[in-house]
């Protein structure tokens, strides 16, 4: 997988760059919107990861004369400009989706795999971690042949860690997912409902699922890794 | 009518000072005019008694007294004219006694005689009948060549000149009122007509704050002290609204320009957790940064949030919403927190509240305000969350029976990084910014948030939104939904 950043920050480039390599991904990185522009245009990429506060040519005029050319390039905005307008704007003009800055890698990572897999991807109804298994059509959780009962919140939290195994979830991600942004940053929601979720899933057995990255966010992951 | 108003005042005075005006007049009027005729008649009196003195009785000592009495007839008519003359003589007697006069003003046989003064009886003498009348009456003596002394007196009731004055004092009484009203009106009407202007520019001033500056007085293009006060008012505004867009500005380009090194920060402190193994000490410390780095990014957000809501420059999806079941299915989500310390979450909500609102920022008002009034109140107490309409208004509470807050603080707790216990609220988290958020947003949604609290007793925030008519009830239709994954 091939993909593009442009990002004329250099530190942020970078740190992505180097981030999204270790996830095996090939990534070119172009640092104004002109070569940034020359790139899409010349290359295949399965991705272009766009910032739109760009020297030359701002990012916004990137994007429409990328789907000029390429109407199928997914583009995932990256961005500090987070006015509803802004977002509105860019979605018509064929953004894919938005991240606004500051993020966290983690988000990042999840937006991007959402992007390429999404299409051709389908996704099977049930999510296995370990001995954890998930129904998504049934909505019933076992763990090692037994049923867990959830309440609906802690189903679709413990879903999306599951869905995202291995991978760190920032707090913000969950809350956005599972809840509302309403909720961001004021409440402590997220860490109640993950003390829940360990009472019933993790507590009656001796191998825990789900870990506390500190600072970053929370992570179900069959490996007990340092 | 508010009696302290310049109008009425002004009107007041200008009337207080007409009426004194007009009195002052009519009383000069009146007592000028008095006098006037009270010499006039005087002097009438005076020179029919010379006439008589000079011209009749030097002939007398000829003459008979049918003879006087015929001359005075003819030359003064007493009775046609109403008048009363007497000729006496010393030692004789009256010699001539006009009759009785034809209106039967006066019996001429009454009127006594001047009060024996030597020889001095001249001058005019005011006398009062038993019937009532009053009369004039001047009296003049006269000695002719033969040595003998004669007393003439001549007189004219006084009800001739109280005609007059009756007359006058009628026309002022009929007359000053009427003009006073007039005035009065005139003045009043002049009055309002002048200070109207001075009403809008006091309601359009009423209405001006922080969140709608860009508004201006109407200025009155009349060149008078009206058109400069809206002039230097607008100056005025427009310097305030100025330094409030530089205050505005800042906010939001500082909160801008801190979201880059947070980003890379943020980044690095992943990069190093992620691709090293750590030492637990290590781990622990940049655990801890990137705890800070996220605070930092949630104050940074919140502020933007708040500069853009206040520039006005956040665009809202205001679409009707059904505010009664928004903060019902928001408390469910929020009960946990409630229950993890023991509190009592109550909701009342009725049904079919519809308001026009970004439903993402009010559901942000709903949480701040839960979040606070859990984050205040002890283990075991309660938090009351009401929502109800009143008369074309969405009312929504959330009440709690907290620690309060004090009287002191209560006017700041809007404000920006305001806490009231500065050291607790720090340990529990918050930067001082969800209630100024909410305020925010109330204030761009046209809404008014207001805070009572008794120290000790517990605190109310109740938030006033407009409700939208009836016929603008229909479901929100969907909005931009994030790309699922």
């Amino acid at each position: 997988m091939r993909l593009l950043l442009v990002e004329d920050e250099k530190k942020v480039s970078s740190n992505v760059a180097r981030g999204l390599s270790a996830e095996r991904f090939a990534v070119d990185v172009a640092a104004d919107g002109q070569s940034g522009l020359d790139l899409a245009t010349t290359y295949h990429y399965d991705l272009v990861i766009l910032d739109l506060m760009l020297p030359k040519l701002d990012g916004s005029e990137v994007l429409r004369r990328i789907r000029s050319q390429n109407a199928h390039v997914p583009v995932l905005i990256l961005t500090a400009r987070d006015a509803v307008a802004d977002k509105v704007g860019n979605f018509e003009a064929g953004a894919d989706d938005y991240l606004t800055k500051p993020f966290a890698f983690a988000e990042l990572l999840v937006r991007v795999n959402a992007l390429l897999r999404r299409g051709p991807v389908s996704r099977s109804s049930v999510v296995r971690v370990g001995d954890l298994e998930l129904d998504r059509l049934s909505q019933q959780v076992k763990r090692s042949g037994k049923r867990i009962d959830l309440t609906s919140k802690e189903y679709s939290l413990l879903e999306y860690l599951a869905s995202n195994a291995g991978r760190v979830l920032s707090r913000t991600m969950i809350v956005e997912h599972v809840w509302d942004q309403s909720f961001n940053g004021v409440t402590n929601i997220v860490d109640v409902y993950v003390r829940h979720l360990r009472v019933k899933v993790d507590d009656p057995f001796e191998h825990k699922l789900i870990r506390t990255v500190r600072g970053v966010g929370y992570t179900v992951t069959q490996d007990t890794y340092s | 009518m508010n009696i302290r108003s310049l109008r009425f005042r002004m009107t007041a005075w200008y009337a207080g000072l007409l009426v004194g005006a007009l009195l002052l007049f009519g009383v000069s009027v009146y007592v000028g005019l008095e006098r006037y005729l009270n010499l006039t008649l005087q002097g009438m009196l005076a020179s029919e008694c010379r006439g008589i003195g000079t011209e009749l009785l030097s002939q007398l000592p000829g003459k008979n007294a049918d003879w006087l009495a015929t001359e005075i007839n003819e030359a003064y008519a007493p009775e046609v004219n109403s008048r009363f003359i007497r000729v006496s003589r010393d030692g004789a007697g009256v010699i001539y006694l006009s009759g009785a006069p034809k209106d039967g003003g006066f019996d001429a046989r009454q009127i006594p005689f001047p009060p024996p003064r030597g020889d001095k009886k001249e001058g005019s003498r005011q006398i009062r009948l038993a019937s009532g009348q009053e009369l004039l009456v001047d009296t003049m003596t006269f000695t002719t060549p033969d040595r003998s002394h004669f007393v003439v007196e001549s007189g004219m009731p006084y009800q001739q000149i109280q005609v007059v004055l009756h007359g006058l004092l009628l026309t002022l009484a009929l007359y000053t009122p009427f003009i006073v009203l007039l005035a009065v009106g005139g003045g009043y009407w002049l009055m309002r007509r002048s200070l109207e202007p001075v009403d809008e520019i006091t309601e359009r001033a009423e209405g001006i704050t922080s969140t709608n500056l860009s508004e201006r007085l109407p200025v009155i293009r009349t060149g008078d002290e009206l058109e400069r006060l809206s002039a230097a008012l607008n100056r005025m505004i427009a310097r305030l609204e100025d330094s409030f867009q530089h205050i505005n500005r800042f906010s939001a380009d500082a909160s801008h320009e801190l979201r880059t090194p947070l980003t890379i920060l943020q980044l690095e402190l992943e990069g190093i957790v992620h691709n090293h193994s750590l030492s637990e000490l290590l781990e622990e410390q940049i655990g801890s940064a990137l705890e800070e780095t996220e605070r930092m990014s949630r104050i940074v957000e919140s502020l933007l949030t708040i500069s853009r809501l206040d520039a006005g420059e956040t665009k809202l999806d205001k679409l009707p919403l059904d505010l009664g079941a928004l903060v019902t299915s928001t408390t469910g989500e929020m009960s946990i927190l409630a229950r993890e310390k023991s509190l009592a979450l109550r909701t009342c909500a009725e049904d079919e509240i519809w308001v026009a609102g970004d439903r993402t920022c009010l559901q942000q008002v709903i949480v701040n305000l839960i979040h606070n009034a859990i984050k205040y109140t002890p283990d075991g107490g309660t938090v009351d969350v009401r929502v109800r309409g009143d008369v074309g208004k969405a009312i929504l509470e959330v009440v709690d029976n907290g620690e309060g807050i004090p009287t002191l603080a209560i006017s700041h707790v809007f404000d920006r990084f305001y806490r009231v216990d500065k050291a607790r609220s720090r340990a529990s988290g918050g930067a001082g910014l969800g209630l100024s958020i909410v305020k925010s947003i109330c204030a761009a949604h046209g809404a008014e948030v207001h805070v009572s609290s008794q120290e000790g007793r517990g605190s109310c925030f109740r938030v006033e939104l407009p409700m939208v008519a009836a016929s603008e009830k229909r479901e929100p239709t969907t909005v931009l939904r994030k790309v699922s994954f």
